[in-house]
């Protein structure tokens, strides 16, 4: 038996001579809700369907539940509920076939909770797939993925085309209840701030590359942004490293990676820098600091 | 198999308009027999009809439509990962998506002709030449043929991958190997054998096309660059493997000896040197004819192309044969001489004209369309001269010396005679002879004097060669059956009534010299002489052949073979050859066997061919 729901090791996607992932190597515990975020063409799409055994990686190995992804597709999605992040299923089904044809593909299915939720949600069952709005797309998506009571849910930027209320009710009920239950989410967003609250484990990817892999507690803990009334003298990299140093009014403003209360009333004391502020920040401010800035 | 139903299902829920608009053209031919002006002979005539059109037309697109959409559309759009995110395997969606495609195309075109089987039913031949049955089944063929076509390009076009140049490489280089593979066979005229290349084909590409979708699925899954990928590595891989097969077996079939031979032998054997052709079939080779050019003198044999076998030409001198190979619309001209091992190409082809060597083989004159005489010289491959010919259907010609063509054309009244001089360049009309019906003639060695007789009278004449100015009659009324000049410039006549026919000898300028008895003949040839005797074919009664040996000093039969069919020179030898005949070829043909068998006629002797 492993402890991990999802163990991705050396992996590699290559497009000719595009590299998309780039020896990515991340684990998810069972119980665990990791959040995955990078701006667009990062690879987060790539690793996705590595993930879920729709591609073949160039190296490495992506296994769920300690099963081979790609050669056990089949029998690992029994236990597995995704959400895409474009609405895949066929526009000319009415979304009741839809969960009748998905209801006899898989070992357990829950019919009433997709019809509750759906009409919760304000989804006509006799509609067909393609005449739905974006967001109700994604609801039945997301009823879909929930039917079979996944151990391992996978959001591929789910909240795409969700309004305010189906957000927060994706976030604070969907995903806050799974996760008090005990099931596995694996989760790429944008809406850094929807996950904030329930996320354990956040990565980061950029160009490929598996930038940041951090427990989310940790990760905030650690940056912090630090406002100078007066501009101060050059910050000691070996106890502060600053990521943003920018003017902000008369003074300055720096985003640190590595604070340390301890660490900073020495650099203060001994600098004598003066008046500043430190300020706790939000993953989204953590995420727009580490890609440089832009969102 | 649960999981590919279900698919099948869905895939047919989705498309269940498809079944409605069947339904609809099942109906409509009904609809049109009332309709007065487009109800033909008669109402169950234009049901019969209008339904077969609909479900020709509507089978053929369907399937085109569904073929190119039943995955490739899915994969286009991004929506292949509704299913690789349930827990299907890759083979549960190919087959049942397949299942479900074929299964629409098969039912619709059922629905739609059914009309056809209810109303015209065995009346259905009074309709077409071709059964309903049959027509059904063939067109049903062609529909799902385009099917599977469709979705090869359809996920080949649909990648928008750069690979697809490979794919187009590889349809023209299958293409063109199924080509290669073909036309050695249709040179053996291997009808049956072709019909079982083209089944095994067609059973590959199925096979291929149902392993490679269900391995483009299972590689590929979602990325439609990686379907097209597998798809294309694995139909092409299968494809080329088949073709490999298919070329080793075509290989083997064609690398047949003449000692292979089994079955449908026949044989041509020259007059003029040792040369004969050997065509039959062997053993595990079906219906595929070899052809050999054999040497008679040491048994030498040397494949040649099964379509030369009515088009070789001999060399006067008997050193060589020249032996056409098909390329195409052409043939090239090889020259097979004896003492070696391989033939030279003498650079010239022709058409689907006639052509004649000259004595030693180191010119041809070639008649092509429309009616161009050409003198080529085979040594300085270059043509020498060359003029148009008044338009006749039937021509001959032979070469006088190597300067000089003569021809004889069959004209309106008669039969014209004309010379080329190829150092002159001149085409010359130079005699004429006057005949409302076909003129045979036959040469003498130097081409000066011929033997003619016309297909309306009885009468043989000894006329000049070059001007076809009778010279004195031979024969009148006595039944001439065959006549021709010896080596030596004597004449050889056959007349005299079935009964009691008689081989006459007479000097080259037509003075008697022996009459030899021969007993009943219907008819006969004569094939050669060797200075001292004279081999005639004859056909003693109905269906009884023989081969008969005359001695010309004695004057009397030598040696006699029975109940055998002559093989024949397998051209029209217009002068005697130079060489002495050696040895006469026959057959001996039983339902279990066939063999060509040599015969010697100076001692009788016999040698089993094939």
């Amino acid at each position: 038996m492993t402890d991990s729901a999802i163990n991705i090791t050396d992996l590699t996607v290559r497009y000719g001579r595009t590299l998309a992932v780039d020896n990515v190597a991340l684990n998810v515990a069972k119980g665990s809700v990791y959040a995955l975020v990078g701006r667009n063409g990062a690879g987060k799409s790539s690793l996705v369907r590595c993930l879920l055994g729709e591609q073949k990686p160039e190296q490495g190995t992506s296994m769920l539940f300690g099963e081979d992804a790609w050669s056990r597709r089949a029998a690992l999605m029994q236990r597995i509920g995704i959400v895409t992040e474009e609405a895949d299923a066929p526009p000319e089904m009415k979304v009741s076939s839809i969960a009748r044809f998905c209801s006899r593909l898989y070992d357990r299915w829950d019919q009433g909770s997709v019809e509750t939720r759906l009409r919760t949600f304000g989804v006509p069952l006799s509609s067909r797939f393609g005449s739905l709005s974006k967001g109700q797309k994604k609801q039945v998506s997301l009823a879909l993925a929930l039917a079979n009571s996944p151990e391992l849910l996978v959001l591929d930027d789910p909240t795409l085309g969700l309004d305010v209320v189906a957000r927060r009710s994706l976030f604070e009920e969907v995903i806050g209840d799974l996760a008090d239950r005990g099931t596995t989410i694996f989760i790429t967003t944008h809406d850094l701030a929807g996950v904030e609250t329930f996320a354990d484990r956040v990565g980061m990817m950029e160009s490929g590359r598996l930038v940041l892999d951090e427990e989310v507690d940790a990760l905030k803990s650690r940056f912090r942004r630090i406002r100078f009334a007066a501009q101060p003298a050059a910050i000691d990299a070996t106890v502060l490293r600053t990521t943003v140093m920018r003017s902000w009014g008369a003074g300055a403003e720096a985003i640190v990676s590595n604070y340390d209360d301890l660490a900073f009333e020495r650099m203060r004391s001994a600098s004598n820098i003066g008046t500043a502020e430190v300020e706790a920040m939000s993953l989204e401010e953590i995420f727009i600091a580490i890609s440089g800035g832009k969102s | 198999m649960r999981n590919a139903l279900a698919i099948a299902a869905r895939e047919f829920e989705e498309k269940r308009f498809v079944a409605y608009a069947a339904v609809a053209f099942a109906i409509l031919p009904f609809v049109l027999s009332v309709i007065p002006g487009l109800n033909g002979k008669s109402p169950q005539e234009t049901i019969a009809l209008s339904s077969l059109i609909f479900a020709t037309g509507f089978g053929v697109a369907l399937a085109v439509m569904i073929g190119a959409n039943f995955v490739g559309r899915d994969l286009s759009d991004n929506r292949m990962s509704f299913y690789f995110s349930r827990p299907v395997s890759s083979a549960s969606i190919w087959f049942g998506k397949l299942t479900a495609g074929l299964l629409m195309v098969v039912g619709c075109f059922a629905v739609i002709i059914a009309p056809a089987w209810l109303v015209a039913g065995r009346n259905w031949r009074s309709i077409s030449s071709l059964s309903l049955e049959n027509l059904s089944i063939w067109l049903l063929t062609v529909a799902l043929s385009l099917f599977l076509v469709a979705h090869l390009i359809s996920t080949f076009a649909r990648s928008q991958s750069p690979w697809i140049v490979v794919d187009f490489a590889a349809a023209v280089v299958c293409g063109l190997a199924i080509r290669f593979l073909v036309i050695p066979l249709a040179a053996g005229q291997a009808s049956v054998l072709i019909s079982r290349l083209s089944v095994y084909l067609a059973g590959v590409f199925v096979v291929a096309f149902v392993g490679g979708g269900l391995w483009q699925l299972d590689r590929g899954r979602t990325d439609r660059r990686r379907n097209h990928l597998a798809l294309s590595q694995f139909f092409w891989g299968t494809m080329a493997i088949a073709l490999l097969l298919a070329a080793s077996f075509v290989a083997w079939v064609v690398s047949v000896k003449v000692g292979d031979l089994t079955g449908s032998i026949r044989a041509t054997r020259s007059t003029n040197g040792p040369f004969a052709v050997i065509t039959g079939t062997a053993r595990g080779r079906s219906d595929y004819h070899a052809a050999f050019l054999m040497n008679a003198e040491d048994g030498s044999t040397i494949r040649i192309d099964p379509r030369a076998e009515w088009g070789v030409r001999y060399t006067r001198d008997g050193r060589s044969a020249v032996v056409p190979r098909s390329t195409g619309n052409f043939a090239d001209m090889l020259i097979y001489t004896r003492g070696k091992a391989e033939p030279a190409d003498t650079g010239l082809n022709i058409d689907a004209g006639d052509y004649f060597v000259s004595d030693d083989g180191e010119r041809i004159a070639t008649i092509s369309h429309p009616s161009i005489l050409s003198v080529y010289d085979v040594v300085q491959k270059r043509s020498l001269a060359s003029a148009r010919l008044p338009a006749s259907k039937y021509v001959r010609a032979f070469f006088v010396t190597p300067d000089v063509v003569r021809i004889y054309l069959n004209a309106t009244e008669g039969m014209k005679i004309m010379e080329l001089d190829v150092r002159s360049r001149g085409l010359h009309d130079t005699g004429f002879v006057q005949s409302p019906g076909f003129v045979y003639f036959y040469s003498d060695p130097a081409g000066a004097h011929m033997l003619v007789r016309k297909s309306h009278e009885d009468l043989l004449t000894l006329s000049d060669a070059r001007t076809g100015a009778p010279i004195t009659t031979l024969a009148s009324g006595t039944q001439v059956k065959t006549a021709r000049f010896l080596r030596d410039g004597r004449i050889a006549i056959v007349d005299g009534p079935e009964s009691a026919t008689v081989l006459h000898i007479l000097s080259a300028a037509g003075a008697p010299q022996h009459d030899i008895p021969l007993g009943p003949v219907k008819s006969s040839i004569v094939v050669g002489d060797d200075g001292t005797r004279c081999v005639l074919a004859a056909e003693a009664a109905a269906g009884v052949r023989r081969l008969i040996a005359v001695d010309l000093t004695r004057g009397v039969i030598a040696q006699r073979v029975d109940k055998v069919v002559w093989v024949p020179p397998g051209t029209l030898d217009l002068r005697p050859p130079i060489e002495p005949l050696r040895d006469v070829f026959y057959g001996e043909f039983s339902d279990q066997k066939n063999h060509i068998v040599s015969w010697n006629p100076a001692t009788g002797g016999k040698r089993r061919i094939v």
